[in-house]
C-alpha cells in the first residue's frame, strides 16, 4: 500500500468513525458507498470536507462526485491527479 | 354531552417573513410574486460570496435578545392584537432557539455564563410568556423543518380535546452561522437561490421567519379559518434525507384528511413543503401523486421566502388562511421548467380562485412530517379519543454517573448518590459500533435507553412513536460544529456534526433503529424537558392497538465546556452530572403495570400552586393517595423551589417521605426522566402500599406534577 493510500484509509477511519475497521480491511477495488463499510451520502459529504481541507482538491460537481468516491481506488488516484499539494511536494 | 369535536378557530395570525411584516404585506408580496431570497446581509461571514438567504432586514424591538426571539415576539403579539383572551398555552416550534447570539459570544471568546441565558429553545416561548402574561403552558417542540406544524397540531388537539380554550401556536427561527454553514455543508443550498420542482434545482435557500396562529374553540367574530384537522408521522428511514418513495409524507397526509374528515377530491390547493433540494421535491412529488388521483392546484412558496425551517410550517398555515380568506392561491416562484420526474404542475403565477380547503405540508430531518388541513367551512368530526386512557409503563431504564439501570437504582436504594458522567463505552456496550459511529453522546444515551426500556419490557415488538424531551440537546455536536467553523475561519464545517446537532436527531435515530412510523417529537423545556414529552405524549399517542406504544424519554449531556455556560444548575454543582431515563408506554389500562400521568405543568406563581393542588384532586385527595413525593428543585433554583415545597407540603399538611432527587441524579436537565424510572421501580418493587402513589413534583421555575400508581 503506498503512502497516499495508506493516508487516506486512515483519515476515513478517523472522520467517519469507523472503530470497527482497520486499514488493511478497506479492499481499495470494492464499492467504497453503499458497499459492506455502511458509508452513505453523508459521508460523502464529510470525505468532500477531508479532500479539500487536506488535500485541496474540490469536489462539488454531483457527476465528479460519484466517480471519484466510487472506489477508494479512484479517490486516491483523484487526489493525486489534483491536489496541488502533493504536486508541490 | 356533545359527540363531536370543537371546531378549531384561527381567531388571529401573525407573520414576520422575508416577505413581510403582517398579514396585508405578505399578502402583496404574494401577489407580486417576486423572490424575497437574495445574498446574506444581516450578519458577516467568512467565506464570500455570501449565499441567498430568505431574511429579515427590518427587525425592530428587543435589542437585547437574539433574533429567532425578537422575530416570535413580533409575530406572537400580532396575533393577539386586538384580544383579550387569557392565553391557556403557548406552544412554539424552533429548532435553535437564541444560537445566533451563543455564536457571537462563543466567537468572542465569552465566558460568563449569564450572556448565554437565552440559548435554551425554551427561552423563545418564555419570552412571548412573560410579554403576553401566559401563566398556562409555555411548549416547544423541535422537530427540525415540521416543529411549527408540530406546534400547531399540538395546539389543535388540546383544543378539541377541550384542555385549553385559547392557545397560541407557531414557529420561529432565525438566520445563524449553524444553519447557514450546515445547510450548505450538506451541498443543500442552490447558489442560485431556491427553485421548488424545477428540473434544474441545486437545493434551497435557508431562511427566518416566525408565525403565530391564536387558536380557540370558542367561535370569534371574525375567524381566519378553521383548522380541521392535523397529522403527523416519522419516516423513520434516514436522519437527513427523506424516504425515497415519500412514504411518511404519504402517510402525514392521509392522517391529516383522516382527522379533518375530509377526502383528497374536497382539498382545493396544496400547499407543498417543496424545499427545492432534489430528494424532498421528488420524494413529496410521488407521495402527492399516489394521494390524488386527480391534482389540486399546488406549489411551494419557498422560491419566494425562503425555508425558514421552524417557521416555515407556521408561516405556510398563514399563508394557508391568507389563501382561504382571499380566495388565492401564491404561485411557485423560480420554477421555470418544471421536473418531469416530479410530475406535478405547480402553479406558474398566482390565481385568484375559489379556495375553501388547503392542505399545507412540512417535512423536516429525522423523517419528520407534519400536515395541517386549513379551511373556511366547519366540519363535523369525529369525537376526540378519550384523554382519560392511561399510559401504563411495560418497560423503563435508565443511565447516570453510576451506570445503567440497575446500576443507577441500587445506589439509590443504598441512598448513595449516582451523579456523574458515566464513560462513553460503558453508555453504548450494548449497541452496535456502526449504528452509533456518527453519534457522539447525546445520540447514543438516548438509543441506549432506548433499547434498555425496549428490552426491559421483554416484548419483542418495537413502539410506534417517540416522545423524547431534553433541555439541550446534542451539545457535543453543537459545540464541535462551531468550534470546527471558527477554526477554519468558516471553511470546513462538519456535515456530520450539523446533522446530528439538531435537536431531533436522536429521536430520528431512534424511530430508524426500531422503525417507529408514528409521531415522532422532540420537546425542550429546560428542567422539565421530560414533563414535556409526556405532555405530547398523552396528547398525541393513540388508543388504537398496534398504534398504541412509544418510547417516552429524556436524556442530557454534560458537555465539558458548554454545560458550564448554559445550564445554571450545572454551574453550581460540585462535579458535572448527566444521563437520563426512559420509559416503554402503552396507552392502555394494565393491571399490574404502573400507570404515569401529567396532572400539572404551569407557571410558579401563586395561582399555579393553588391550580396545581387542585389538578393533584385536592388536600384530601393528596392526603389520601401520595405515599412518597420525590421532589426536583433544580440548584440554581433551590430557594425559590424550597419554599414552593414548603407551601405545598403546608397547604396539604401531608405527612410522606420526601426525596430531593437531584442529591442523588446530580445536577441535569432531564433529572425528573430519572426520577420517574426511580418512582416506577419503588412502585413494581411492592414498597410503596397498593392504590398509594408517588408524586414526581417539579419546582423553581416551572410548577410540575406527574403522578405514578400501580395499576
Amino acid at each position: 500500500m503506498d503512502e497516499l493510500t495508506a493516508n487516506i484509509k486512515e483519515k476515513l477511519i478517523e472522520i467517519l468513525n469507523l472503530s470497527d475497521v482497520t486499514p488493511d480491511d478497506i479492499d481499495e477495488n470494492a464499492q467504497l458507498v453503499g458497499g459492506e463499510l455502511g458509508i452513505d451520502s453523508i459521508d460523502v459529504l464529510e470525505m468532500v470536507v477531508m479532500v479539500e481541507k487536506d488535500y485541496e482538491v474540490v469536489i462539488n460537481n454531483k457527476e465528479i462526485g460519484e466517480k471519484v468516491f466510487s472506489t477508494l481506488k479512484n479517490l486516491v488516484e483523484y487526489i493525486r491527479e489534483n491536489s496541488p499539494k502533493l504536486m508541490a511536494s | 354531552m356533545s359527540t363531536t369535536t370543537p371546531p378549531v378557530y384561527i381567531a388571529g395570525l401573525g407573520i414576520i417573513s422575508p416577505l413581510g411584516i403582517g398579514e396585508e404585506s405578505t399578502f402583496t408580496a404574494l401577489q407580486a410574486n417576486n423572490s424575497a431570497v437574495a445574498p446574506l446581509r444581516v450578519f458577516p461571514v467568512q467565506q464570500q460570496p455570501p449565499l441567498p438567504v430568505g431574511q429579515v432586514e427590518d427587525l425592530r424591538g428587543y435589542p437585547h435578545l437574539p433574533r429567532a426571539h425578537r422575530l416570535a415576539l413580533n409575530a406572537a403579539k400580532q396575533a393577539m392584537e386586538g384580544s383579550d383572551c387569557r392565553l391557556d398555552a403557548v406552544i412554539v416550534g424552533s429548532t435553535t432557539g437564541g444560537i445566533s447570539q451563543t455564536e457571537e459570544l462563543l466567537a468572542e471568546k465569552h465566558e460568563d455564563a449569564g450572556l448565554y441565558q437565552y440559548h435554551g429553545l425554551t427561552t423563545v416561548a418564555e419570552a412571548i410568556g412573560e410579554e403576553l402574561h401566559c401563566t398556562g403552558e409555555l411548549l416547544t417542540v423541535s422537530t427540525a423543518c415540521s416543529s411549527g406544524t408540530v406546534a400547531i397540531s399540538m395546539a389543535c388537539k388540546m383544543l378539541e380535546s377541550g384542555e385549553a380554550t385559547w392557545v397560541l401556536a407557531g414557529g420561529a427561527d432565525s438566520l445563524c452561522l449553524l444553519t447557514y454553514y450546515g445547510f450548505h455543508s450538506l451541498q443543500l443550498v442552490d447558489k442560485k437561490g431556491s427553485r421548488p420542482f424545477d428540473v434544474t434545482r441545486e437545493g434551497m435557500s435557508v431562511a427566518e421567519g416566525a408565525a403565530f396562529l391564536l387558536l380557540t374553540n370558542q367561535k370569534p367574530s371574525h375567524p381566519h379559518g378553521v383548522l380541521l384537522g392535523s397529522g403527523l408521522s416519522c419516516d423513520a428511514y434516514h436522519g437527513a434525507a427523506p424516504h425515497p418513495e415519500g412514504n411518511g409524507a404519504q402517510s402525514a397526509m392521509q392522517k391529516a384528511m383522516d382527522d379533518a374528515a375530509v377526502s383528497a377530491d374536497t382539498i382545493d390547493y396544496i400547499n407543498l413543503h417543496g424545499t427545492g433540494t432534489s430528494e424532498n421535491d421528488l420524494a413529496e412529488s410521488k407521495a402527492v401523486r399516489r394521494l390524488f388521483k386527480l391534482l389540486p392546484p399546488l406549489s411551494s412558496i419557498k422560491g419566494l421566502s425562503g425555508h425558514g425551517l421552524a417557521a416555515s410550517g407556521a408561516i405556510e398555515a398563514v399563508v394557508s388562511a391568507i389563501c382561504l380568506k382571499n380566495d388565492f392561491l401564491p404561485a411557485n416562484c423560480g420554477c421555470e421548467k418544471v421536473d418531469p420526474e416530479c410530475g406535478l404542475q405547480p402553479l406558474s403565477t398566482p390565481v385568484e380562485q375559489v379556495v375553501s380547503t388547503v392542505l399545507s405540508n412540512s417535512f423536516g430531518f429525522g423523517g419528520n412530517n407534519a400536515c395541517l388541513v386549513i379551511s373556511d367551512t366547519e366540519k363535523t368530526v369525529a369525537p376526540p379519543q378519550s384523554e382519560s386512557v392511561p399510559l401504563s409503563i411495560i418497560g423503563k431504564a435508565c443511565i447516570t454517573g453510576a451506570g445503567h439501570t440497575m446500576d443507577s437504582l441500587g445506589r439509590f436504594f443504598t441512598l448513595e448518590s449516582m451523579a456523574g458522567t458515566l464513560d462513553i463505552k460503558t453508555i453504548a456496550e450494548q449497541l452496535p459500533a456502526r449504528a452509533i459511529r456518527r453519534m457522539k453522546r447525546f445520540s447514543q444515551m438516548a438509543l441506549a435507553l432506548a433499547a434498555a426500556a425496549k428490552e426491559d419490557s421483554g416484548i419483542e415488538q418495537s413502539p410506534h412513536a417517540v416522545f423524547m424531551g431534553s433541555g439541550w440537546g446534542a451539545l457535543s455536536e453543537t459545540w464541535d460544529f462551531l468550534d470546527k467553523l471558527q477554526s477554519t475561519r468558516e471553511q470546513f464545517p462538519s456535515p456530520i456534526d450539523f446533522v446530528g446537532s439538531v435537536h431531533n436527531s436522536a429521536a430520528g435515530q431512534i424511530a430508524i433503529s426500531h422503525g417507529a412510523t408514528g409521531s415522532n417529537i422532540t420537546s425542550s423545556g429546560g428542567d422539565y424537558s421530560f414533563e414535556q414529552a409526556l405532555f405530547a405524549a398523552e396528547t398525541f399517542l393513540e388508543t388504537k392497538t398496534r398504534y398504541n406504544t412509544a418510547f417516552l424519554l429524556a436524556a442530557d449531556e454534560a458537555h465539558p465546556q458548554f454545560i458550564k455556560l448554559l445550564d445554571a444548575s450545572a454551574q453550581k454543582a460540585e462535579f458535572a452530572a448527566d444521563g437520563g431515563g426512559s420509559l416503554y408506554l402503552c396507552r392502555k389500562a394494565i393491571p399490574g403495570k404502573v400507570a404515569i400521568k401529567l396532572s400539572f405543568y404551569g407557571k410558579s406563581c401563586e395561582a399555579g400552586g393553588e391550580q396545581m393542588l387542585s389538578r393533584l384532586g385536592g388536600k384530601e385527595q393528596i392526603q389520601e393517595k401520595c405515599a412518597m413525593i420525590l421532589a426536583g428543585i433544580p440548584a440554581a433554583q433551590e430557594a425559590e423551589g424550597e419554599q414552593q415545597l414548603d407551601v405545598f407540603m403546608q397547604t396539604t399538611e401531608i405527612d410522606v417521605p420526601v426525596i430531593h432527587y437531584r442529591k442523588f441524579t446530580g445536577e441535569f436537565a432531564s433529572a425528573s426522566a430519572v426520577a420517574a424510572v426511580m418512582a416506577t421501580q419503588l412502585l413494581e418493587s411492592g414498597e410503596i402500599p397498593p392504590g398509594k402513589q408517588i408524586l414526581v413534583l417539579g419546582f423553581g421555575k416551572t410548577l410540575t406534577a406527574m403522578q405514578l400508581v400501580m395499576q
